[in-house]
């Protein structure tokens, strides 16, 4: 439904002229991103006024596209008062329409009325829609895929709401176009504690940003998965609760795979093919769960099978390679760290004799002689 | 100093030498960069080589070149050995021992002299031999963490943390060690300053044989030399300062 709430505007562009005033519109705050125009509350009650006595009065008010669609021009005056612009005037964001009839813009469908709406966002949104310009649903867009997300899409047109409230609402929001993804998030670690309430851990948005989204596939995305990862699982507050460690990132940069990764995402050229394992090679992506759960891929059990993935011909115990994101103590790993152990105290001494050797030839050669 | 030159080193060792010098620094450049990635200038070097893939690539060559020499050299030697071509003279025996303290004690002015050399004094063969033990666990440990799911198909898995922990610290002490060593000892130490050139033109002059290893020389000349008074503690007369502190 929301796909065509862009439609909206377009009943706006083409209804409300008429009954708005004579006066030039507000020019919308060119400067500080969704700086609010200046102007009183009651000066754009009235404008609303103005244009909701066409727009806001008939639910099935429709007009008809050159497609052959036809497109509701009904605001619903209530969802329009409790949104973010409630308070706005009308022509603040339809700034093209202050005479009626109305100048249509030639709109073919309703589609094209949707996603004509980042023109008008971009006039007080424009960081965000600088964002949204590198993001994977602008260039789906410019790449001809008209069924990738707009502005409205998400936020909704008249409806516009803080985003977060409830948290869940983002989840939600992407979970209209990505079902089979948000069922598979749902029935995860993190999803199921979403639909609790739990407020710890991560929403779409929190790995996926909101505007700037990157692509996904590809490998690029996955390496850099500590760093997303690490947002909340390097955090004693959030994570020391549920006796998770926060030496996860720590212990993954100091291995292999962690320098690989690192190295790996500073390079233009290097192949996703080479691209080594990150958190979510191994953890799993939106299927995450606890790493006792029998059904992780991270449980013991199914480790082999996650190692083999990446090292065909892995043996039963190459899984204990890896130490599971442990620092090599005596009780852990006793060969790893009698081997740091070693070498902690035999470089230095190594070094200071010999240095003191050298000293002791200068001293006798160029001192003493 | 005109000087007459002796054959110290065969082309086969000056050859070998030569291979290590350049192995060693291909490892150290492709190897040191991976174990300090998180800094600015390994990112630097590792990015001039092409990424961190390549620059894996280039120090698995290597290290296959290192194996290959360290192969050829100890069945050189073997070889050598069984047919008595050569001496063992690398190998450490107790006179290296008595060696190391006479050094020290000359160093310290408690003796006239230092001790009286055969072919190689003990720096050197502390060397050589810190060499071999750290060549044979490169190539374990490097072999280790070239093929892990073959070396766990027989030994434990946490054999290769281990072995990635020994590789970049013996690596890194070995790298350490020539720089503040070998550096020293072929080029820094006053007797040879600036250069050692020996071990490239396999020729040292006599003159330097009598002063570093008067007791091979004495060998190849047939000659015998008098028992080493320097290397004993010099007793002072009584009621005088021990000799080099007055």
């Amino acid at each position: 439904m929301l796909r065509f709430a862009g439609a909206h505007l377009l009943a706006i562009i083409a209804f409300a002229g008429p009954l708005a005033r004579a006066e030039p519109p507000p020019a919308p705050a060119a400067k500080p991103d969704q700086a609010k125009p200046d102007q009183s509350t009651s000066k754009s009650d009235k404008k609303q006024v103005d244009c909701l006595a066409c727009h806001g009065s008939d639910p099935t008010a429709t007009m008809d596209l050159p497609g052959g669609e036809k497109l509701s021009v009904y605001v619903d005056p209530d969802a329009l008062a409790k949104s973010v612009h409630g308070s706005w005037s009308c022509t603040d964001c339809h700034t093209d329409k202050g005479d009626y009839p109305h100048d249509s813009a030639p709109f073919t469908d309703r589609r094209s009325v949707t996603l004509r709406a980042a023109k008008l966002c971009r006039n007080c949104h424009s960081t965000d829609d600088v964002k949204t310009q590198n993001g994977v649903h602008e260039q789906a867009l410019a790449r001809g895929n008209l069924a990738a997300a707009g502005c409205v899409d998400c936020h909704g047109a008249h409806e516009v709401r803080p985003p977060r409230e409830p948290r869940t609402r983002i989840s939600d929001t992407c979970a209209r176009c990505h079902q089979e993804v948000y069922a598979t998030f749902a029935a995860s670690v993190h999803g199921k504690a979403l639909l609790n309430g739990n407020p710890d851990v991560p929403v779409c948005t929190d790995c996926h940003k909101a505007h700037e989204i990157p692509k996904a596939k590809g490998g690029t995305f996955a390496l850099g998965a500590p760093e997303y990862c690490g947002k909340c699982h390097t955090d004693p507050a959030r994570v020391a609760k549920y006796g998770l460690s926060t030496a996860v990132v720590r212990t993954y940069l100091a291995d292999f795979h962690g320098m690989s990764a690192t190295l790996q995402r500073g390079e233009a050229g290097a192949q996703p093919s080479d691209f080594t394992a990150s958190c979510t090679d191994c953890h799993g992506v939106h299927d995450i769960r606890r790493t006792h759960d029998p059904d992780s891929r991270v449980f013991q059990a199914n480790l082999v099978k996650t190692c083999r993935r990446c090292h065909p011909g892995a043996s039963d115990d190459f899984p204990s390679a890896w130490l599971s994101h442990y620092e090599p103590s005596w009780k852990r790993a006793s060969m790893v760290y009698m081997a740091q152990l070693f070498y902690r105290y035999m470089i230095p001494f190594m070094l200071a004799a010999l240095v003191l050797q050298i000293g002791l030839h200068i001293y006798r050669v160029v001192v003493k002689r | 100093m005109s000087d007459e030159m002796l054959i110290r080193f065969s082309l086969r060792q000056r050859l070998e030498h030569l291979a290590t010098m350049i192995v060693f620094t291909g490892l150290c450049l492709t190897g040191l960069p991976q174990k300090f990635y998180e800094h600015r200038w390994a990112q630097l070097l590792l990015h001039l080589m092409g990424g961190i893939d390549r620059a894996r690539w280039v120090h698995r060559f290597f290290g296959i070149c290192l194996l290959v020499a360290t192969i050829l050299h100890f069945s050189g030697a073997l070889a050598s050995m069984l047919s008595k071509r050569i001496g063992l003279t690398i190998v450490p025996n107790r006179k290296d021992f008595t060696d190391a303290i006479g050094t020290l004690r000359y160093y310290l002015g408690m003796a006239e002299r230092p001790p009286r050399f055969d072919r190689f004094d003990y720096r050197q063969k502390f060397e050589y031999w810190g060499l071999v033990a750290g060549n044979v666990i490169m190539l374990l440990t490097g072999l280790t963490l070239y093929f892990p799911t073959l070396v766990t198909r027989f030994l434990p898995g946490q054999l290769i943390p281990a072995a990635k922990v020994a590789h970049s610290n013996e690596g890194l002490m070995a790298f350490l060690v020539i720089i503040i060593w070998h550096i020293f000892n072929a080029h820094l130490n006053p007797d040879i300053f600036p250069m050692d050139r020996t071990i490239f033109t396999g020729r040292i002059s006599r003159h330097r044989m009598e002063h570093e290893h008067p007791l091979e020389l004495a060998r190849i000349e047939g000659r015998h030399l008098p028992e080493e008074p320097a290397s004993e503690p010099v007793e002072p007369p009584p009621g005088l300062p021990p000799p080099g502190q007055g």
